[in-house]
């Protein structure tokens, strides 16, 4: 009789995995908010909790909500399913729950990046909601193509702890691809939803009228709001290819064509205009010491007034969820490791653009040399440049 | 939640030990004792030949998120586990192919348990070890259904708990294998060269208990919850760093203690101990590699700043599941030199001279060494 009733006791308090019904709110975002504009955001928070589900689901049943702004499809439902929930397989070895199995321990359930085991990573998981990318190939404040998160998916970026998928199945790299844009466009219409609660309808310490409470049906004010920003977000994503950089065709150069080239980058390297060495230091060795941010950190520290270092300050922002504010340092360039890939047409786009989020700056592409910005054929001679500085160690 | 499972295992070892202790007491005191049947420690060696692959599919199961392969349970998709067409099973996909594999083998080790219980039944004089052995298959009974529960109910936790009550399964069957063994019985009246303190067989206890916990917190980072903070999870891993080097430093001093006992069935494993924590050791850094890169104090490594982690990469997955494998592997060899350390404490009649220990400890040579040992190893049975 021991061991029965002991399997019976053991069952009643093993229980089952804990219960993921909802996405967890954005708390971080909403204090920062209540900092921001002064006021109580706990009603807003709460209403735009209960909009964000109506319209995206949960994280066992994500939705995908319709938007006519949109004019094409941003995501496969299909997908969403696939890589929503919990693991598991099928017989011919399709396996369901993907981001649970490959992301969501540096990720989050919801794409906040602040996983189990993000605390270890350096930089930090990337947390999706904010709707920005660093690596892609399209304008700096544009949404990334999911051509590009499939590259990185596939790709991985090396010397982090993001890791190459390529041994997984295409229909599962589509899959998470989709559900990464579901949890992005997911979190940053919650983030926008909370903001306009607080600056358009009326939501403080007191519940606005009727017409002006958030709602996931466009019959009120309160829902065309969220329509709104619904459709703004859809749109976003779903414009994305427009806004692809396009890539002039680098000349192949060599011998004392090439010398040539190099010198000249080195010029603009450490020159006024691109002025690379100004943060990766003359050597391009990354060695500067830096005190800057990237904007993931800024949204709940500089941006609200509050200095990153100050523990007092960052502690309620730690226990909503925030990782400890790190600095952002820039990358060495002689180790020959590009996160964003080191080849002509990223190392092109990323001195054109800048890298998204980060306090990495754009040089401006010009026609004709006038000090304010550099011609293609500059921008080439700067990334021969950089491209021999990371084998010449 | 995976601390139940650790309670579960605790409850089924500690039961087991209970017995072992009471009966070793009581049969140092009998003037003869007849050795157990050789078809029950070939029995007892068999299942732990067995059941360590065993832990090897079972981890590779949990590496690649196949635990889900096949739904149902206990048949496979709707047949008898032993009836599902094998050139399915073998052909089709890696997950099926390790899962339904997994359940095979296991069903196997449960037919070798049934068995050691009828042999221990017919063969086995002492009552004690028939209980063991009874407690052998009640276990692994507990196992399967574990197993069963974690894929019918889809739950990750059983799965934490499955995977932690295997390795306590495993260091049982080792301990019964020690304990069906014939040298088991030349302990009887010998005289040893070290006095068995209560201390020495603390520290050795020690070890076992030490590096189940690690399995413990390692299955807590294996099977992480989805939802889990990540203060919790650092302060797991730091634990389980931590607990790892002072394993290591345990293994060395309770080598340290009985290096020149005289005894090779106890120095040997102990030395093996030292060699096997620091592979662990190493197996765990590369686990934490290709599943989270380089850690930042390693950054020194050379490659590192350019490391890729490839997901499901076979290599990978291999360092992964070695480092579980290997896990199960300190837990049973420790559980081995501790019960046979029980064994001489209780059997063996205190010291011989000090003088003759000195003159041991001045000559280290390993061929005097196996020298001594042959001669302390002779059984006198009083």
């Amino acid at each position: 009789m021991r061991i029965p009733s002991l399997i019976i006791v053991f069952c009643l308090f093993v229980g089952c995995d804990s219960r993921i019904e909802t996405f967890e709110p954005n708390e971080v975002f909403s204090l920062a908010l209540a900092k921001a504009r002064s006021t109580s955001t706990d009603l807003a928070s709460q209403d735009t909790s209960r909009v964000v589900e109506d319209l995206y689901g949960t994280p066992d049943e994500p939705r995908w909500p319709e938007s006519p702004a949109a004019k094409k499809a941003v995501v496969d439902e299909r997908n969403l399913f696939r890589a929503s929930g919990p693991v598991s397989s099928e017989k011919d070895g399709t396996h369901v729950g993907l981001f649970r199995e490959h992301c969501v321990t540096c990720h989050a359930l919801e794409g906040s990046g602040a996983g189990p085991a993000s605390v270890f990573q350096d930089p930090y998981p990337r947390d999706f909601r904010h709707g920005v990318f660093k690596w892609k190939s399209t304008e700096r404040g544009k949404k990334p193509t999911h051509r590009d998160i499939r590259e990185l998916l596939t790709k991985g970026i090396p010397g982090t702890a993001m890791p190459s998928f390529a041994l997984l199945a295409p229909e599962d790299l589509d899959a998470l691809v989709d559900y990464v844009v579901f949890l992005s466009t997911r979190g940053e219409v919650e983030r926008r939803v909370t903001a306009a609660a607080i600056d358009e309808l009326d939501y403080g310490d007191t519940a606005p009228i009727a017409e002006l409470i958030l709602s996931s049906q466009g019959d009120t004010e309160g829902g065309q709001v969220v329509q709104e920003l619904v459709d703004r977000v859809h749109e976003d994503w779903a414009e994305a290819e427009q806004y692809e950089v396009a890539v002039p065709s680098f000349p192949e150069l060599s011998g004392e064509q090439l010398v040539a080239s190099v010198a000249r980058g080195k010029e603009f390297f450490h020159g006024k205009v691109a002025n690379c060495a100004g943060c990766h230091g003359p050597a391009g060795d990354g060695s500067l010491p830096t005190l800057d941010y990237d904007d993931w950190t800024k949204d709940y520290t500089t941006r609200i007034g509050l200095t990153p270092d100050d523990r007092e300050a960052m502690k309620p922002f730690r226990k909503a969820g925030a990782l400890r504010p790190r600095t952002i340092a820039p990358r060495t360039l002689r180790d020959g490791v590009f996160h964003g890939g080191g080849d002509s047409a990223s190392l092109y786009r990323r001195i054109t653009q800048g890298i998204a989020g980060t306090p990495m700056p754009a040089v401006e592409v010009v026609a004709e040399p006038n000090g304010k910005g550099l011609t293609t054929g500059q921008i080439w001679d700067l990334v021969r440049y950089v491209q021999q500085l990371s084998t010449s160690q | 939640m995976s601390w139940a499972g650790w309670l579960l295992s605790i409850y089924f070892v500690g039961t087991a030990i209970k017995v072992v202790e009471r009966n070793m007491a009581s049969e140092s005191t009998l003037a003869e004792q007849k050795a157990s049947g050789q078809l029950v420690h070939r029995l007892c060696l068999l299942l732990v030949c067995l059941v360590w692959p065993l832990i090897w599919v079972g981890g590779l199961v949990t590496t690649y998120d196949a635990g889900m392969a096949v739904p149902d349970w206990p048949g496979t998709y709707g047949y008898n586990l032993f009836l599902y067409p094998y050139k399915t099973w073998l052909l089709g996909p890696f997950d099926l192919f390790i899962e339904h594999g997994h359940r095979l083998l296991g069903a196997v080790v449960g037919l070798v348990a049934i068995s050691l219980v009828i042999s221990a039944h017919f063969k086995e004089s002492r009552r004690w070890v028939f209980v063991l052995t009874l407690g052998l298959l009640v276990a692994v009974i507990t196992q399967g259904l574990l197993g069963g529960l974690r894929v019918v109910l889809g739950d990750r936790t059983l799965a934490m708990v499955h995977g932690c009550f295997g390795p306590a399964f495993f260091a049982l069957c080792a301990a019964t294998a020690v304990i069906t063994s014939r040298r088991w019985n030349e302990y009887l009246g010998r005289q040893g060269v070290i006095r068995v303190g209560s201390g020495l067989v603390m520290l050795f206890a020690a070890i076992p208990a030490l590096s189940y916990t690690q399995l413990v917190l390692g299955a807590q980072l294996r099977h992480v919850q989805p939802n889990a903070s990540p203060g919790i999870f650092a302060m797991i891993v730091a634990t389980h760093v931590i607990m790892a080097f002072l394993l290591w430093f345990l293994t060395a001093v309770a080598w340290l203690k009985i290096r020149r006992c005289g005894d090779l069935t106890l120095s040997r494993p102990a030395g093996l101990l030292i060699g096997l924590v620091a592979v662990q050791i190493a197996l765990g850094v590369g686990t934490w590699v290709v599943n989270y890169g380089w850690p930042s104090i390693l950054a020194w490594v050379p490659g590192s700043a350019g490391f890729l982690v490839r997901a499901k990469g076979f290599s990978d997955s291999i360092i992964v599941t070695s480092h579980v494998a290997t896990g199960s592997l300190i837990l049973a060899v420790s559980v081995v030199v501790w019960i046979r350390l029980l064994r001489v404490r209780h059997c063996c009649k205190g010291t011989i001279d000090p003088a003759a220990t000195e003159r041991e400890d001045a000559d280290s040579s390993p061929k005097n060494e196996q020298k001594t040992n042959v001669s302390l190893l002779e059984p006198v049975i009083a």
